[in-house]
């Protein structure tokens, strides 16, 4: 066999893995669409869930899932930035760093239930935080927390040295060339990675069954007092999100038209998700060019 | 052959008539990488107000010298140094000094053109800011400044807020030329300014250069020899981490005292 043919092979087997990838995930978004979409309208994502009698909606599950990621990114996004800078820019070659690196790394792989686990017996058991948003955000913050660090100190070690050589030769600190010049450059990357960690934050559910819970009390969309027990707003309610709640309506729903919701909402799900996707490409081409020149 | 290489070379903006004063004082420098011997006890008077020139042949320890002249070699955890720089009273070697307080004093320009992905205006402005120049008037003024000692402000005065990026390489190296300007530093350093650069652009660079040399004190690491006998009013050729010889670079390059000098600038090695 000569070296062209091995070429040709080492091509078309490539090609085919790549066919067999694409093959793949435009069959099972083609299922989940073609199926749910149908399911979807106004009156669905507008109207709260009904456990006994068809025609329910999730639109207390779609707020869940958004208001449980907004809180998640609140806790996650400055503390892991903040972390990967400190990888990035301040950790010294040694044991404290190659042992925080490996935390970060056991974090990023922890499976996501035993996250559930957790997160009931320490925030929702030992803290008392109950089954609420923020309990579950809190356990969503344990898996992601790792995913931002890793983001943030990717994207400044992308950044050439010079830029760094740049700020300090020109007599800036060394926080000040990481606040000034460091991090705006890194920072569409930085945020191309959280809009897509977003994403799988979004669609999470076994860590958020133990600890956001599988229910969401009246919800009054007209009342914003984040104290009150039925506002949406309220944090320290049980709060059901979408992929939650497709979840359980397919294990234990007793409404007539389960298949219906449970194929709507999984369309939904893939929707946002998606959306997240095309949103962090879009902005992070968007930011790209405003930093690159006209 | 040799012979007639030598004289190609011109020596037309470097003729130093008196002795300038002695602005920066090296005396037994060594550096170390990790075990690496890279500077080998170096000795050398930096004049003030004039070009010195820094040449030898890739990994003689010449950039790591004039790295360590404002301490950027602090960023690389293995390296240390010993000796005195001696430079308005103080060693730049002692690790207690204000390291931010002498790279205001003595700035630097790089090899490859590293101007931050911002605006023009802003590039030149940031390092006044935080030297805590607040004035919009202030600051306005000293942008025109430092891009006309560079030349530049002709060229980019319509468009001071688009980005630094999208000027050519030449113009990218002028600008890192003028942002270290704006601070008013003593001594400027650079590091092989115009080895990425294309030749119309690097003449520019060495006419700047001239001009510059009359407000500030240059040192200038090259590897290309006709621009240290072009510009460098002194020239010092390091080879395997020592400073081989130190002198007038006219002297230096018609006259030169040690065999490997003589060798290198007849382009026999290097």
């Amino acid at each position: 066999m000569n070296s062209k043919m091995t070429n040709r092979i080492a091509l078309s087997v490539i090609i085919a893995c790549a066919a067999a990838m694409a093959a793949i995930l435009v069959s099972m978004l083609g299922y989940i669409l073609v199926q749910g979409v149908s399911s979807i309208s106004w009156h669905f994502l507008t109207t709260s869930a009904s456990p006994f009698l068809a025609g329910g909606g999730i639109k207390d599950q779609l707020w869940n899932s958004f208001y449980v990621l907004v809180i998640t990114m609140l806790l996650t996004v400055p503390i892991g930035v903040c972390g990967g800078i400190y990888l990035a820019e301040y950790a010294k070659p040694g044991r404290l760093t190659s042992f925080i690196r490996t935390c970060v790394e056991v974090l990023a792989s922890l499976p996501s239930i035993v996250v559930g686990m957790f997160g009931m017996l320490v925030f929702v058991n030992y803290f008392g935080f109950k089954y609420s948003v923020f309990s579950g955000a809190l356990a969503l913050t344990v898996f992601n927390l790792p995913v931002i660090v890793r983001v943030t100190e990717d994207g400044f070690h992308a950044l050439s040295r010079h830029q760094k050589e740049g700020g300090l030769a020109l007599g800036l600190t060394h926080w000040h060339t990481i606040k000034t010049i460091l991090l705006p450059a890194a920072f569409p990357s930085i945020l191309t990675g959280i809009i897509l960690s977003a994403g799988r934050v979004f669609g999470e559910s076994a860590a958020l069954l133990f600890t956001a819970g599988l229910s969401t009390p009246d919800l009054d969309f007209g009342n914003w007092n984040p104290a009150s027990p039925n506002s949406p707003l309220n944090l320290f309610r049980s709060a059901e999100t979408l992929s939650v709640h497709i979840w359980s309506v397919n294990t234990g729903g007793i409404m007539p038209d389960v298949q219906t919701i449970a194929n709507g909402s999984a369309a939904v799900l893939v929707i946002c998700v998606l959306l997240f996707n095309l949103f962090a490409r879009m902005l992070g081409k968007v930011i790209n060019q405003k930093f690159s020149g006209k | 052959m040799i012979q007639m290489e030598k004289n190609i070379v011109s020596f037309t903006n470097n003729t130093v008539t008196k002795e300038l004063p002695i602005q920066i004082k090296v005396e037994n420098v060594n550096i170390f990488y990790g075990d690496n011997h890279a500077v080998k006890d170096v000795n050398l008077p930096i004049h003030e107000k004039s070009i010195t020139a820094l040449i030898g042949p890739s990994g003689c320890g010449k950039s790591t010298f004039l790295r360590t002249i404002n301490r950027m070699n602090d960023l690389i955890p293995s390296a240390r140094c010993e000796g005195t720089i001696g430079y308005k009273d103080v060693n730049i070697l002692n690790p207690k000094i204000d390291v931010v307080q002498l790279r205001k004093e003595i700035g630097m320009v790089f090899q490859q053109p590293n101007p931050f992905p911002k605006s023009i205006s802003e590039n030149i402005q940031l390092p006044l800011r935080f030297a805590g120049v607040r004035s919009k008037k202030i600051l306005k003024e000293a942008t025109e400044d430092c891009l006309k000692q560079v030349g530049l402000w002709d060229e980019v005065k319509d468009r001071l807020d688009r980005s630094a990026t999208s000027l050519s390489g030449g113009q990218q190296q002028r600008l890192c030329i003028a942002r270290a300007l704006a601070l008013k530093p003593d001594v400027i350093l650079l590091d092989e300014p115009t080895s990425a650069l294309d030749p119309v652009s690097s003449s520019k660079i060495e006419e700047l250069l001239l001009e510059l040399k009359n407000s500030y004190t240059i040192i200038i690491v090259t590897h290309n020899m006709q621009q240290a006998a072009r510009i460098a009013d002194y020239t010092a050729f390091f080879y395997q981490g020592e400073l081989i010889e130190f002198g007038q670079t006219r002297t230096l390059f018609t006259n030169p005292e040690k065999q490997s000098t003589s060798d290198y600038i007849s382009g026999r090695f290097g």
